[in-house]
């Protein structure tokens, strides 16, 4: 299935990127090529061959793992996608931990005390999450936090001076983990200071599900029998919400955060491009305005492919969390 | 409640923590200046570098010679050569060579080295390599003296103090190839050296202690390009003093902007124009007196103030003002819609054929806005103007075949080395299969007269001037383009600096003649 829908994504981005009528050669070559040039190119490319050929070529190097190179940054794409995964990764996790830790302690609160102020506020909230877009509420953030308050670095991933000052090992390439790995705290305070905006961006783009949903799954279990039983029995309010009632919302629950974290893999571009993230998104943007088509179609196939990976996470774990589908 | 509440503290704590060792962090400075780039470096490889490299080639590497701004008592100052002569048939050009330079590796700078360069630029066949087209010979002689010979008469001078395709790297460097280049490498002879590339990220350029031309306190010692592509944040980290200059400055943002505290914003003259190239081979613009009406009916002075924000001057010829080779004495067009309609009325095109197409870069406001300007003014006279918006990939490939090609496409110019033969060589001399002579415009008499003034800039560039000058009448007679933009480049920068020379021949800042007044 999975190698299915990644053939699938394949000849698409295939398809899309020899139909629309842009050429690459502009992007590769500057201002002024001349027509040997110009032959050159679309030797070098390949696009002097008979289209089923270039498909087959395309598809042969893609398996072995080639994406070819870019034609706007002139790098291999796959290593392109690695050196910025890494950054795209130390984002959208801590987007998600944050969600997580905010909107599920936030939902259960909401359907405990349904109507009460606190559940205005989190629905409040939630609804300006959504309804901004999140380039809007990057923006406002800099304006009060860089701009206003001059607290918070405005964009890039850390202080211009650190890297060279404040030198550092790359091992895993998350900064915050590499910092303190060196013992650097300077540099790691800058990481952190550079990640608090994208970090918070991304959060309350994405808190509004998480909460809502939180919210709906608990109210429908505190109506549950057992709620009440447990109730009768007089057991800690705590226990009662986040031991029994919580637990019944897991599944669910698990598949969201896992559709949420996917989509902030793929959906972090214009965060990324906001705060001049070196991530993944900030690269696809620039590669679709240049018509840099092997970095496009290297990207789409590494984030559908992370995307499926993810799910399949999501699919095991539900085996960790319900006991039943182990025994069936 | 208490999960939450703990959660929140927690988390703001950690946001108030993290801001403090920013603060704290960014205390100890060395003097660092910072730009704000659109975009990372790509081509890291001198021969090849063909785009927004410039801002980091003219402070790691040197060509023979600089081009001195229009204006300037002499028109070059010596960089790696300190005099050259050419001989008097102007076929061989003599330069001699500073010395005691040494490249960022090491290595001595010589004749053999800059000759190495030069060859290896040509042989690349990669961005700007066709500057050298004419030099079909290069010797050292002796350590300090390199002579370049040409097939004919050609302005070494200039193509040495080229932006693009011109500078001298160590030949030990060269030997690495473009791969090592690429990873973030370099070996000139510049005031700065390349530190640090952090891809996407930033470039770093620090002193290169050695430099020949000396350094002073008030010198910076850093020079951060930092990738900021967002014009939004540019000019956030202009106005706290993060970023001394910006890239990216929209024409209607230069008055607020000046008007800020500690921003100094403004347009300077530069190279590039804009012209709408007008099909001669195309029927209705195949007619000359078709042509000249079209020319008549574009709004120069509405377009220059009101589209381009006074950002652009209007153009008078195909050679910038700024140029050398501009001749103020041609005659300009003119917007006159009374007598389009004469002429239009002499051409002898039946009134049912006077529809043209016109094809420009979509993305671009002012060449929408001005395309729909000349759309009403052409309606006003009875023309009907079709327009084709496009991505330039595109509309390139388009107006070079003439079965697609439009009547009027849409050009902005500007020369690789400083010379106005790249206008009127690369936009309108013959081409036996187009490539950006998107006119189709063929006159052997123009011809002529671009290659005797080609063949005089070396030796006698009065005589040049001339006969372009009379090549350019030729192309406003003919009609074969609305020349109507000469446009500025907008700066905003920070107000305490000084050394700032605006230049026309790079597109970039010399960091090392830059300083900080307070």
């Amino acid at each position: 299935m999975m190698v299915g829908i990644l053939f699938g994504v394949l000849t698409v981005t295939f398809a899309l990127s020899r139909v629309l009528p842009s050429s690459p050669i502009e992007t590769m070559l500057g201002h002024r090529p001349n027509p040997e040039q110009i032959e050159a190119a679309r030797h070098a490319l390949g696009l002097d061959r008979p289209i089923h050929e270039q498909f087959f070529l395309f598809l042969g190097d893609t398996i072995q793992g080639d994406f070819g190179v870019s034609l706007r940054t002139g790098q291999p794409v796959i290593e392109d996608i690695f050196d910025r995964m890494t950054a795209t990764f130390e984002l959208t996790t801590l987007a998600v931990l944050l969600v997580i830790l905010i909107g599920i302690p936030l939902g259960v609160l909401s359907a405990v005390r349904r109507n009460t102020v606190l559940d205005h506020g989190a629905r409040g909230l939630s609804i300006a999450g959504v309804a901004l877009p999140a380039f809007l509420i990057g923006m406002l953030l800099q304006m009060v936090f860089y701009g206003g308050l001059g607290w918070l670095p405005l964009q890039g991933r850390i202080g211009a001076e650190m890297l060279l000052d404040y030198p550092f090992e790359r091992v895993t390439g998350l900064y915050i983990v590499d910092t303190a790995l060196a013992g650097q705290w300077a540099a790691f305070g800058s990481a952190l200071g550079h990640l608090a905006l994208p970090v918070l961006t991304l959060t309350i783009a994405c808190l509004a599900i998480i909460t809502r949903i939180t919210r709906n799954l608990m109210v429908e279990v505190l109506g549950e029998d057992y709620i009440r039983t447990a109730r009768a029995y007089g057991l800690p309010r705590r226990a009662i919400y986040f031991r029994y009632a919580l637990k019944a919302t897991l599944i669910p629950m698990l598949t969201v955060i896992g559709l949420t974290y996917g989509f902030l893999l793929g959906g972090s571009v214009v965060v990324e491009f906001v705060f001049d993230w070196p991530g993944l998104g900030g690269y696809v943007v620039g590669a679709i305005t240049k018509n840099d088509f092997p970095a496009v179609m290297g990207v789409t196939l590494f984030l559908a492919t992370m995307y499926l990976t993810i799910n399949l996470i999501i699919d095991l774990a539900y085996y960790l969390v319900d006991p039943r589908l182990r025994v069936s | 409640m208490k999960l939450f509440k703990r959660v929140a503290l927690g988390l703001l704590s950690i946001v108030v923590a993290a801001s403090w060792i920013v603060v704290s962090g960014a205390q100890a400075k060395t003097n660092t200046a910072t730009y704000a780039m659109y975009g990372d470096v790509k081509d890291w490889d001198p021969s090849i570098a063909f785009s927004l490299e410039v801002k980091m080639l003219v402070n790691v590497y040197e060509p023979l010679l600089w081009y001195n701004p229009p204006g300037s008592d002499s028109q070059f100052t010596p960089a790696l050569a300190t005099s050259w002569s050419v001989s008097d048939d102007g076929l061989a050009w003599t330069f001699k060579l500073r010395e005691g330079v040494t490249f960022h590796d090491g290595e001595p700078f010589n004749a053999a080295a800059a000759k190495a360069s030069i060859e290896r630029t040509q042989t690349m066949k990669q961005g700007a390599y066709y500057i050298w087209a004419a030099a079909n010979q290069i010797e050292a002689p002796d350590e300090h003296t390199l002579v370049i010979r040409t097939k004919e008469p050609t302005p070494i001078d200039l193509i040495a103090s080229s932006q693009y395709g011109a500078y001298i790297f160590s030949p030990k460097a060269a030997e690495k190839g473009t791969d090592w280049f690429n990873q973030g490498n370099a070996a000139g002879t510049g005031p700065y050296t390349v530190r640090q590339w952090a891809k996407g990220q930033q470039v770093v350029l620090e002193k290169n202690p050695s430099y020949w031309g000396g350094w002073t306190d008030k010198n910076f010692d850093r020079v951060i390009l930092r990738v900021v592509t967002e014009n939004a944040t540019q000019v956030q980290m202009l106005k706290s003093g993060e970023a001394d200059f910006i890239s990216i400055v929209p024409a209607d943002a230069v008055a607020s902007l000046d008007k800020e505290e500690g921003i100094s914003a403004y347009a300077i003259p530069s190279w590039k124009n804009s012209q709408y190239l007008i099909n001669t081979q195309k029927p209705p613009t195949d007619n000359k007196k078709f042509r000249q009406a079209l020319t008549h009916l574009w709004d120069y002075e509405t377009v220059v103030r009101d589209i381009y924000a006074g950002h652009a001057e209007v153009a008078r010829g195909i050679v910038p003002a700024s140029m050398w080779g501009h001749n103020d004495k041609l005659s300009p067009q003119t917007f006159d819609i009374d007598a389009a309609r004469k002429l239009l009325a002499e051409s002898g095109v039946p009134k049912k054929d006077w529809k043209v197409t016109m094809a420009y870069i979509g993305a671009s406001e002012e060449y929408k806005n001005s395309a729909l300007l000349f759309q009403e003014m052409a309606r006003q006279a009875g023309v009907e103007v079709e327009l084709l918006p496009g991505e330039w990939g595109t509309i390139w490939s388009n107006a070079k075949k003439l079965e697609t090609a439009p009547n009027l496409q849409s050009m902005t110019w500007w020369p690789t080395y400083p010379t106005p033969n790249d206008w009127l060589i690369g936009l309108f001399r013959t081409e036996e299969k187009a490539l950006f002579n998107l006119s189709h415009y063929a006159n052997p008499a123009y011809d002529k007269l671009v290659d005797e003034g080609t063949a005089l800039e070396g030796s006698d560039r009065a005589a040049a001037i001339a006969k372009y000058g009379e090549a350019q009448q030729i192309l406003i007679d003919d009609a074969v383009a609305i020349f109507y933009a000469d446009i500025k480049s907008r700066i905003a920068r920070r107000t305490n600096l000084e050394g700032l020379q605006a230049n026309p021949a790079y597109d970039a800042v010399f960091f090392h003649r830059v300083s900080r007044t307070q």
